[in-house]
């Protein structure tokens, strides 16, 4: 069934299918998909996966029936089940949590930053079923975890969140993805940091092989404002985490980092983009990954320096360790500078494990998987040893732990 | 025989490095192989602890009873061989203790020995760190990291003395050493000498042999040793240098 087939035969369970200004949008977005060509060469998004089985899906979603929000009052911190992308109301004097409405679409369709020609992007726009709107309070200081499940099989989840951190206010968001079951997950989350404000995003990947999970992420960070996100990808099913960052007013900071986990024949697709639109801004973006088996990953990083961003600093680092001869990972940094005062640099490293290093740990008496499980630990060390959540970082152990023990 | 090299010849990359070379070595002696760049003798040490790049053409190598190339190179270092690298590999992320700590026990497993505990393991390393006057916050670091030349050469010998090897190679263990560090280094070698070890030194040049003492010295040119004998050949070499051996 073609896309507009699809939309039209689905339309009366897609939010917003009765608003005008969001059905010309749409239109623009049936036509892309149209009149495009797919070229592979060209488009970041259709890198080692085929469209085809995306585009041409079965639609299926369901209302769930329960969902919760726990406020834990001694810690400022609240749990969020998620299920199948809705979330429950709720409303106190720290955050807000509401149902997605018309006005974040609307806001979200003029942003440009995300190329029009992200197929995942536009299939999230057109199906749009489910999500939710967080607002951090001016000055609040809170934590939240949000477990996303998905109650079925066969469910095709497209899901649009909000956050928005208001003046002043800080949030340490921990995000879990665990599902078991054969479904695909196709969510943009829409993130502005206000001034002064914090942002700690962390995103927890761990599904089954058979679960499709397609991240996109949009921030916008105002004056004084950080953003801070790390992706733990060990899923065995497709992911794909593409993170966008605009920094808009001055002394802004975007910190992307990410780590990915891939063996049997596993494809994980990853960009970030940093855009420095204001002077005095700062971003990172270091992507690491370990490719067993027959996995493929690309990555894709991208710093632009607008001309009035002077002082700029912009760093992107991507490193890889494959583990078997089959295993590929693509890697394209880009800078595209048009500011003259600024310090911007790359570096992209991507080869097998060192074979001096595995020799020198052999020769005090370490046997080769102990060895090769010990470098992969320490490759990624730095990231391990800079979460300081204790749950958090004991639960990404055990997920290393379990990844290393395939490792042979 | 604790060592008994016979008839070895060794290649890389089609290049025959090791021709028939033959070397015989005790319990309790000090033997040092002398010799100018590229003479091979770097691919010894290295054929001896296991690298894998190397193809053996012939020969045969026994190591307290055993034949070692039935070994592979962590049962060869838990048997009791131990390389001191002439460049040792910066690990960065793996820090030092637990892995002297891993190390140490990988060895005592294999001979049925009980496996050493955290505190007392702790004890050990941090007086054999003194003795070799190496800071205690170095040993919080990762292996060879950041370390300078000297460092990183005290650094080796400090897991020599924790590992108490059988046979230990020491290659060009002198080489980025200033005198004080070198003096360092060696006391430490000194200390570890008992009548049931041996060490088999490389090196270039005659200082190290002031302070490390061996029993035999031997001349190594273009992958074999062509000549034998005492101390007194290190400081032949010291005069007139390598040319007259080729």
């Amino acid at each position: 069934m073609n896309i507009q087939d699809n939309y039209l035969k689905n339309k009366k369970n897609i939010f917003f299918s009765e608003n005008k200004d969001i059905q010309t949008h749409r239109n623009k977005l049936i036509n892309i998909f149209e009149n495009d060509r797919f070229d592979k060469k060209n488009n970041e998004s259709l890198k080692n996966i085929n469209l085809k089985n995306f585009i041409d899906f079965k639609y299926k979603y369901l209302i769930p029936e329960e969902t919760s929000v726990i406020k834990n009052n001694h810690e400022n911190s609240y749990s969020i089940v998620s299920v199948n992308g809705q979330c429950s109301s709720f409303k106190d004097d720290k955050i807000e949590i509401t149902k997605i409405l018309d006005e974040d679409y609307n806001d979200f369709s003029k942003n440009d930053t995300i190329e029009n020609n992200d197929h995942f992007v536009n299939l999230n726009s057109l199906f749009l079923n489910c999500g939710f709107k967080i607002v951090i309070k001016k000055n609040n200081n809170i934590k939240i975890k949000i477990s996303n499940i998905i109650t079925d099989d066969d469910l095709t989840i497209f899901q649009k969140n909000n956050y928005i951190c208001e003046e002043g206010s800080s949030l340490n968001l921990i995000e879990e993805y665990e599902n078991k079951n054969n479904s695909t997950s196709n969510i943009l989350n829409v993130i502005k940091l206000e001034r002064n404000s914090q942002l700690n995003h962390f995103l927890i990947q761990d599904n089954s092989p058979n679960h499709n999970l397609i991240i996109t992420s949009h921030s916008s960070c105002k004056k004084d404002s950080t953003f801070t996100q790390k992706v733990y990808n060990f899923s065995e099913g497709y992911v794909r985490n593409f993170h966008y960052s605009e920094l808009i007013e001055a002394n802004s900071e975007a910190d992307l980092q990410g780590i990915f986990f891939l063996k049997d024949n596993n494809t994980s697709n990853n960009k970030t983009f940093v855009k420095h639109l204001a002077e005095d801004c700062k971003s990172n973006q270091v992507y690491k990954g370990i490719l067993n088996d027959r996995s493929k990953a690309t990555y894709f990083s991208n710093t632009h320096v607008d001309q009035v961003a002077q002082k700029t600093e912009g760093y992107q680092l991507s490193k890889g360790i494959l583990l078997s001869d089959n295993a590929s990972y693509f890697s394209k940094p880009e800078l595209k500078i048009y500011a003259d005062d600024v310090k911007c640099s790359h570096g992209s490293t991507i080869g097998p494990i060192d074979e001096n290093a595995i020799f020198y740990l052999r020769s005090r008496g370490m046997s080769k998987i102990a060895a090769t499980k010990i470098l992969i630990s320490s490759f990624i060390n730095e990231e391990l040893n800079s979460i300081d959540n204790e749950q958090m970082s004991e639960m990404i152990q055990n997920k290393l732990v379990r990844y290393l023990s395939k490792v042979k | 025989m604790f060592l008994e090299i016979k008839d070895l010849s060794v290649k890389i990359e089609n290049k025959n490095i090791l021709k028939s070379l033959n070397l015989n070595i005790n319990k309790g002696e000090v033997h040092a192989i002398m010799g100018p760049n590229g003479s091979g003798k770097s691919t010894l040490a290295n054929v001896l602890a296991g690298k894998e790049d190397y193809e053996i053409l012939n020969g045969k190598i026994n190591f307290k009873d055993n034949d070692l190339f039935d070994l592979n190179i962590e049962e060869r270092a838990q048997e009791g061989m131990f390389l001191a690298f002439q460049y040792p590999v910066e690990i960065p992320g793996v820090n030092i203790t637990p892995f002297l700590h891993s190390a140490i026990n990988s060895k005592r497993k294999r001979m049925n020995e009980e496996e050493i505990d955290n505190l007392s393991f702790a004890k050990l390393l941090k007086s054999k760190a003194s003795d070799l006057g190496i800071n205690i916050d170095m040993l919080k670091r990762s292996v060879n990291t950041g370390f300078s030349g000297g460092e990183k050469k005290r650094y080796e010998i400090l897991q020599m003395s924790i590992l108490n090897p059988d046979l230990a190679i020491l290659d060009e263990t002198d080489s980025g050493l200033d005198i004080d560090a070198l003096k360092i280094v060696t006391d430490g070698v000194n200390k570890l000498k008992t009548k049931d070890n041996s060490f088999l030194i490389i090196t270039h040049y005659q200082k190290l042999l002031d302070y490390i003492k061996p029993d035999y010295v031997h001349v190594m040119v273009n992958g074999s040793i062509v000549k034998s004998g005492g101390s007194e050949i290190a400081a032949e070499i010291e005069k007139d240098g390598f040319q007259k051996f080729q």
